[in-house]
């Protein structure tokens, strides 16, 4: 009777012991499978949200083109279709990256995104499309979270050796995994040059091609130590086309700031620096010179005149407006020299994002999400080859065991 | 005892169906979770490759080791290091049982790594012309006449740094490939023929379009001059309207206020419209308030006057950019009208705007075509037509065409893609080495 007993005691005990260790075995594989979907299903929404955003031009279609409120988000170039973006909207968005600019004369901040020391691209916040926005746009606050990178594909870099009278340029064009060999490479050089209280620029056009390991060395005569420039450089090879700039400048201290004001007027504000940043006051005036310059279909690069208000900024004075009368992507280039000093330079802002193959980051940061589902296309932007990269996390939480 | 091993039994037995359920359940690797969509980024590749037509020349020069050898350069460099490529071309033959035929390949590795998918892309040779045949309006549903007016003896205005024959020119070129049949009115006397309801080439007079090429000025028939008392033409053009309704014609105005002027030079050659334009009177505002009690069925003409309003810089709408884009017409996307109609029309003389050009701005429509609804056996449907354009001068007449295509929308038959030796199919494979 007694060992009967013993030997139920013993049975159930291994028994439910057994039972628990099962159900908890059970259950993790179940779990994991139940997170495996879940991830499965953030990854189709990536490539969802993806297409949703490159294969749209947004509402209204040339929202990137004006200053109104969208109320459908979607990044293609509606003058085409597929996978072309529009550069416009691209600029639009509000950049993750860079820091914020205030600039106290319009009392407004600005989207940054700013590479170098001298290649601005600043758009006011009350017409960059901010990321909780864009998450409603595309009915997926609170739901999903997203970080959309767009990088050029084909990298151009150029260094510069001074000669005893003359300029060499080497650059080097290439793609994500290859160099671009035998590419193609049209060029423009613009060289400041200034006298009393004016500044001008003397601008030159060319073409080379590059060897077999992606390089192409150009001199520039009559350019000796000192003189201020501005070089862009495109680099094509069979659709596949990409763009580097270079600068010098004398100047470094005190500069012009161009900030976008309006895209449907193509109106760009130019300040001076040190009413943006400055530490100090200046009372150096800066005398300034405007052009643009856009890549024409036959991939040569052409000189574009535009209107100013005026020729000069002025520390705590008001700002002067440049206009640009062309929704063609290209480069808007000014030149400033300093008041009473043999000081000058050069400052670039591309209008429409692929011009100067700016970057593009925009959305949450996936650094700190338990799991990130990511997906790419190559996509074109104003001619210019990039690559379009989706990070998408959910907002839902998983419970994970084990 | 027997307990205990009868637990045990059953312990081997879970444990059994664990590992057997352990060994069917098997997870996927990390890299089937979320893979990297090869598909869309072969496709997103061919796609950038193409759009300059690099590639498409290419496809069609494999044997220029140039341009097939730079394909494989810009192949290689924009694809990530650890993505490896088959890119193949194929003639799409189409004549044989055998619809492809393989031409040339390139690739950067043997195999394609531990997963792959491919994506095709068409491309077409730069030598070959596509063909585009348009379905005739009116042709399935009687009428397609296009009547346009290119009346010598009549001026316009409004068409300043044009003439109204130029502009029928264009218009022909631009239209009479829609249509079954079109008919330049080359006078007013031919005008006159039609109102009266005489064909002037055996064509089908109901159901068709009339294009006023000269402007704010309408041609009038020596014998309807004739027939109304002097400064009284506005009557004329409830007459007009009358016929409108009785052929169900659409009437297209191009530019600016509609029948604000009467235009004969032989009748009115001592007149002038108020502006040394001699050859026309003016009817001003009325004209188009009689137009409109004619196209309405009024019993009688009751002298009124019509008000137009100024919006401004207007835009196309949506359905004007379709078919801009469908048709292949491209007008700037945004005009200046100062003659725009007024939505009140619509109320008091029994339109529905059926295609509006131009966005309207509050109570203004710059450009819209309008029918007028009758009830007809307790069935209400349109009977007249009437395409409005209130654009200030000079006249731009890709907007009229626009607008009739929109409004109309004739189809387009574009010709087969698979003609032999013209196309060719690129098919690029991506695969993937390394991780898991």
């Amino acid at each position: 009777m007694v060992s009967s007993t013993i030997d139920h005691l013993v049975a159930v005990t291994v028994f439910l012991a057994a039972t628990l260790l099962f159900i908890g075995l059970f259950n993790q594989t179940i779990q994991t499978a139940v997170i495996y979907q879940r991830h499965r299903a953030t990854a189709t929404k990536a490539s969802d949200l993806l297409d949703n955003m490159l294969l749209s031009p947004g509402i209204p279609v040339n929202w990137g083109q004006t200053d109104v409120n969208l109320t459908g988000f979607g990044l293609q170039d509606p003058e085409f279709t597929q996978y072309r973006m529009s550069p416009y909207s691209l600029m639009r968005l509000q950049s993750s990256v860079g820091d914020p600019v205030y600039y106290n004369a319009t009392g407004q901040w600005y989207s940054n995104v700013t590479i170098g020391d001298r290649n601005f691209m600043l758009v006011p916040d009350s017409l960059a499309l901010d990321y909780s926005t864009a998450t409603r746009l595309l009915g997926i606050n609170n739901t999903y979270g997203f970080q959309l990178t767009l990088t050029p594909i084909v990298s151009v870099s150029i260094e510069a050796t001074q000669l005893a009278n003359s300029l060499r340029l080497d650059i080097e064009a290439s793609g994500v995994g290859f160099p671009l060999s035998s590419a193609t490479i049209s060029y423009c050089f613009l060289k400041v040059g200034s006298q009393e209280n004016n500044t001008y620029y003397d601008i030159s056009f060319g073409t080379d091609v590059a060897d077999d390991t992606g390089s192409a060395s150009i001199s520039i005569p009559n350019v000796v130590a000192g003189d201020s420039y501005a070089f862009i450089a495109y680099a094509r090879q069979s659709g596949l086309v990409g763009v580097g700039y270079h600068e010098r400048t004398k100047d470094e201290n005190k500069y012009v700031i161009p900030f976008i004001d309006s895209f449907d007027e193509g109106r760009v504000l130019l300040v001076h620096s040190r009413d943006v940043h400055g530490d100090e006051p200046s009372e150096y005036t800066l005398f300034y010179n405007a052009t643009f310059v856009l890549l024409t279909e036959d991939f040569t690069l052409r000189e574009m005149p535009i209107t100013t208000t005026g020729d000069r900024v002025v520390y705590g004075g008001s700002s002067e407006n440049v206009t640009i009368p062309t929704y063609n992507p290209g480069i808007l280039v000014v030149t400033y020299k300093t008041q009473g000093a043999d000081q000058d330079g050069v400052v670039l802002m591309p209008w429409g994002v692929g011009s100067l193959a700016f970057s593009v980051t925009f959305g949450g940061d996936p650094a700190k999400q338990e799991w990130v589902a990511t997906d790419m296309r190559q996509v074109v932007v104003g001619g210019i080859a990039y690559q379009a990269k989706i990070a998408v996390w959910s907002l839902e939480g998983y419970q994970v065991v084990g | 005892m027997m307990r205990t091993i009868e637990v045990l039994i059953v312990i081997i037995i879970i444990t059994g169906a664990f590992i057997a359920a352990s060994f069917f359940a098997v997870l996927p690797w990390p890299r089937q979770v979320s893979p990297v969509n090869l598909r869309r980024l072969s496709f997103t590749t061919l796609e950038m490759l193409d759009s300059n037509y690099d590639l498409s020349r290419a496809a069609f020069e494999t044997e220029n080791y140039t341009i097939w050898g730079g394909l494989q350069i810009a192949l290689s460099a924009s694809l990530p290091p650890n993505i490896i490529y088959n890119l193949t071309v194929y003639e799409v033959t189409g004549e044989t049982t055998q619809l492809y035929t393989f031409i040339d390949s390139m690739s950067n590795a043997e195999s394609l790594g531990v997963t792959s998918d491919a994506s095709s892309y068409m491309v077409a040779s730069s030598n070959v012309t596509f063909n585009v045949v348009p379905e005739k309006i009116g042709e399935h549903s009687g009428g397609g006449t296009l009547y346009i007016l290119n009346c010598s003896d009549a001026p316009g205005w409004w068409i300043t740094g044009y003439t109204a024959q130029g502009l029928a020119n264009d218009l022909y070129n631009l239209l009479s490939p829609y249509f079954s049949n079109t008919i330049m009115v080359q006078n007013t006397a031919e005008l006159g023929k039609i109102l009266d309801g005489t064909s002037l080439h055996g064509e089908t007079l109901q159901n068709a379009v009339v294009i006023n090429t000269c402007g704010e000025a309408v041609p009038i028939p020596s014998n309807y001059a004739d027939m109304y008392p002097q400064n009284t033409y506005a009557e004329y053009f409830y007459q007009l309207g009358k016929r409108v309704l009785q052929y169900n014609w659409t009437w297209t105005s191009i530019v600016g206020w509609p029948f604000y002027y009467v235009s004969n030079i032989n009748k009115f050659s001592s007149y002038d419209n108020g502006w040394g334009i001699y050859g026309m009177r003016q009817t001003g505002n009325p004209g188009l308030n009689a137009f409109l009690q004619g196209l309405d069925n009024r019993s009688s003409y009751v002298p009124g006057s019509s008000s137009t309003s100024s919006p401004g810089v207007v835009y196309l709408s949506s359905q004007a950019i379709d078919s801009s884009n469908y048709y292949g017409i491209y007008p700037s996307p945004y005009q200046t009208s100062t003659r725009a109609l007024p939505t009140s029309i619509t109320t008091d003389y029994h339109l529905d705007v059926t295609t509006c050009v131009f966005n309207p701005v509050g109570s203004s429509i710059p450009a819209a075509v309008y029918r007028h609804k009758v009830t007809i056996g307790g069935t209400t449907q349109y009977q007249g037509g009437f395409y409005a354009i209130g654009l200030t001068r000079t006249p731009d007449i890709r907007l009229t065409a626009l607008g009739l295509l929109a409004d109309y929308r004739p189809r387009l038959y574009r010709s087969e893609y698979t003609a032999n030796g013209t196309s060719r199919i690129v098919v690029l494979q991506l695969g993937l080495v390394g991780g898991v």
